[in-house]
């Protein structure tokens, strides 16, 4: 029953979510929720990994830098519209990540995370020196969108309400897939990983390959967060889209929602993206300031993020039920 | 370079091994002792060298104090936990900084330091020079402190086992807390020293902190001396590879080094911590 109740809430809450932009036509508002909709395809993106593997990335710009790339390029020199180039960014990043994973799946713990965050300074560091491929520091610029005919209306690109579907749908599909990891066999080996990966392979789980699949799977998501990226903003160069700060940022967004959870990112998203557009109206230079503090007060007193403690006590509640002898589960 | 390299990278070794954290906001660290060379020449005239008279101490305190009041509560928490709280105190700073003193670049400008020096016929900057001299010392001494004074031992007994040192009858807490202040005024003394010969801006940090552990996992996690020697190797291998390389990639050839370190050695050349 209570869990009937909840994924019909959910799924309530997704419809009314998705009908937004038909009745709300304020732009900022609207930018807002597109803005929370990517960071939390992107706090999933490095969840699955962070959260669930317990294997903590800093490199996740490289898989966004290169889905936006990606995307990018092949709609300036290709011609591929960039709703198809979102998921080839995906995929590109999906298969840049095998071999980063085969390579740094052998270190653990810190010197994992440290090699992911040289691996994206490298990135950085290519972009902007490979001038041929990537116009260097310059980088790309989108001026105008391909027309496009969708049920007899064109599409308006200078309104915000196609780029919300699309930001609405893409985190949808993130949230639906990392649902259906955490259920499946691979995410229970992910647990086993992450609480104590001698045991998992012990118990013959094949370590590497469960984590070179979650890598790919998670620089998916980050690809296609950042394919969106280039798509939306229509502007890519290295210090938007490879710098530290995007890869620090989903590290926030999922450990302030809650790691290991499938609500968490966007919960983490809603409160980082409010936090950062809320400062950003009154100070110029320093919203960020607010942001690292923030992140300080919920690692001091939320440890588990905010999601996490939620479900925390709804589960404290549902056991009380049972106790009193109350149909509960 | 590579002498100031390896005073930022001992700071950040000596608080990893001590309280086994990585601590993400070393580099605003290295960027407020720049930051202080820099506004205590303008305002009172200081020589930016010698102001590190003034800026270690100082630093030294704040270290002490960031640990009493904002890290000590966080670190049993975790590992993930510390980490990410460091972020975001890095970026509170970094952010602090920016909105003080503007994204602005900017110089010292020494008068006896325009001309450059000449040892061996090799030209070399003599604001860097003087760094590297007083960068040597300032190892030197520390070396001297950790293997010679009760306090030094303590130290270093602790970031060897903690319960042993506990049994010992060290007050780990006080340790904690002094290295952490000590590898903070590192940071902050190198940053003086770096100042006459860098640009300074608020997000120089986020270049140090990256340099920073490439440093201390070529040296291994934890190790002074391998701290030492992958400073001066990723000074060396900077240095080198602008001058056969290019100076585009010099970056990178540190951070091609690092991956193949951590692949092949993840201890470190000189490693003496576990992977």
């Amino acid at each position: 029953m209570r869990r009937r109740g909840a994924a019909a809430a959910w799924i309530a809450a997704g419809v009314l979510l998705a009908g937004l932009p038909l009745v709300v036509h304020n732009s900022f508002l609207l930018h807002v929720c597109i803005l929370i909709f990517m960071w939390t395809v992107l706090g999933e993106a490095w969840n699955v990994l962070g959260g669930y593997a317990g294997q903590v990335s800093f490199g996740h710009a490289a898989f966004f830098g290169l889905g936006s790339y990606v995307t990018i390029i092949l709609y300036l020199k290709g011609g591929v519209a960039p709703w198809w180039g979102i998921p080839l960014g995906g995929l590109a990043a999906a298969a840049f990540s095998v071999p980063i994973g085969l390579i740094a799946f052998r270190l653990r713990g810190p010197y994992f995370s440290l090699a992911t965050l040289a691996v994206a300074e490298l990135a950085k560091l290519v972009a902007l020196n490979w001038e041929w491929a990537t116009n260097g520091p310059t980088g790309f610029l989108i001026t105008t969108l391909p027309p496009l005919h969708l049920f007899g209306v064109t599409v308006n690109w200078e309104s915000k309400a196609p780029f919300y579907f699309v930001a609405f749908a893409l985190m949808t599909l993130s949230m639906a897939a990392v649902a259906l990891l955490a259920r499946s066999r691979l995410g229970a080996f992910l647990v086993a990983i992450r609480e104590n990966e001698e045991a998992a392979e012990a118990v013959g789980i094949d370590t590497v390959r469960a984590k070179v699949l979650t890598l790919a799977l998670s620089g998916f998501l980050a690809g296609t967060g950042g394919g969106f990226y280039a798509f939306y903003f229509r502007y890519v160069d290295p210090d938007a889209v490879l710098n530290l700060g995007i890869s620090m940022e989903m590290v926030f967004i999922a450990m302030v929602g809650g790691l290991g959870t499938v609500a968490g990112p966007l919960i983490g998203a809603v409160f980082l993206t409010t936090v950062g557009e809320a400062v950003r109206e009154r100070f110029q230079v320093g919203h960020l300031i607010f942001y690292g503090l923030f992140m300080m007060l919920v690692i001091r007193f939320l440890p588990e993020g905010i999601w996490g403690r939620v479900r925390k006590m709804s589960a404290r509640i549902g056991a009380r039920e049972v106790r009193h002898g109350a149909p509960g589960g | 370079m590579g002498a100031l390299y390896a005073m930022i990278g001992i700071g950040l070794t000596i608080v990893f091994g001590v309280m086994r954290i990585i601590n993400l906001a070393h580099g605003e660290m290295v960027m407020l002792g720049m930051f202080g060379a820099f506004w205590s020449q303008k305002l009172w005239g200081f020589d930016p060298f010698l102001s590190i008279l003034i800026w270690a101490p100082v630093m030294f305190l704040l270290g002490v104090l960031v640990y009493r009041f904002l890290l000590r509560k966080i670190i049993p928490g975790g590992e993930l936990n510390t980490l990410l709280y460091t972020a975001g105190f890095s970026l509170l700073v970094a952010n602090l900084a920016l909105m003080l003193w503007t994204g602005d670049y900017r110089t010292i400008s020494l008068d006896y330091a325009i001309t450059p020096m000449r040892p061996m016929g090799i030209a070399v900057p003599a604001a860097l020079a003087i760094g590297f001299g007083i960068a040597v010392v300032v190892t030197v001494t520390l070396w001297l402190f950790l293997g010679r004074t009760d306090i030094g031992r303590a130290i270093r007994a602790t970031s060897q086992s903690r319960e042993a040192a506990v049994l010992m009858g060290i007050d780990v807490e006080r340790v904690a807390a002094l290295s952490f202040g000590l590898g903070t005024a590192l940071a902050g003394a190198a940053g003086v020293l770096l100042a006459p010969s860098l640009y300074l801006y608020p997000t120089v940090g986020e270049l140090v902190i990256v340099k920073s552990f490439v440093i201390v996992v070529l040296g291994g996690l934890g190790s002074v001396p391998g701290a030492i020697a992958g400073g001066v190797l990723l000074g060396l291998v900077e240095s080198l590879g602008a001058v056969y390389v290019s100076t585009t990639y010099k970056d990178g050839l540190g951070y091609v080094i690092f991956l193949l370190v951590l692949l092949y050695r993840p201890s470190g050349l000189f490693g003496v911590g576990k992977s």
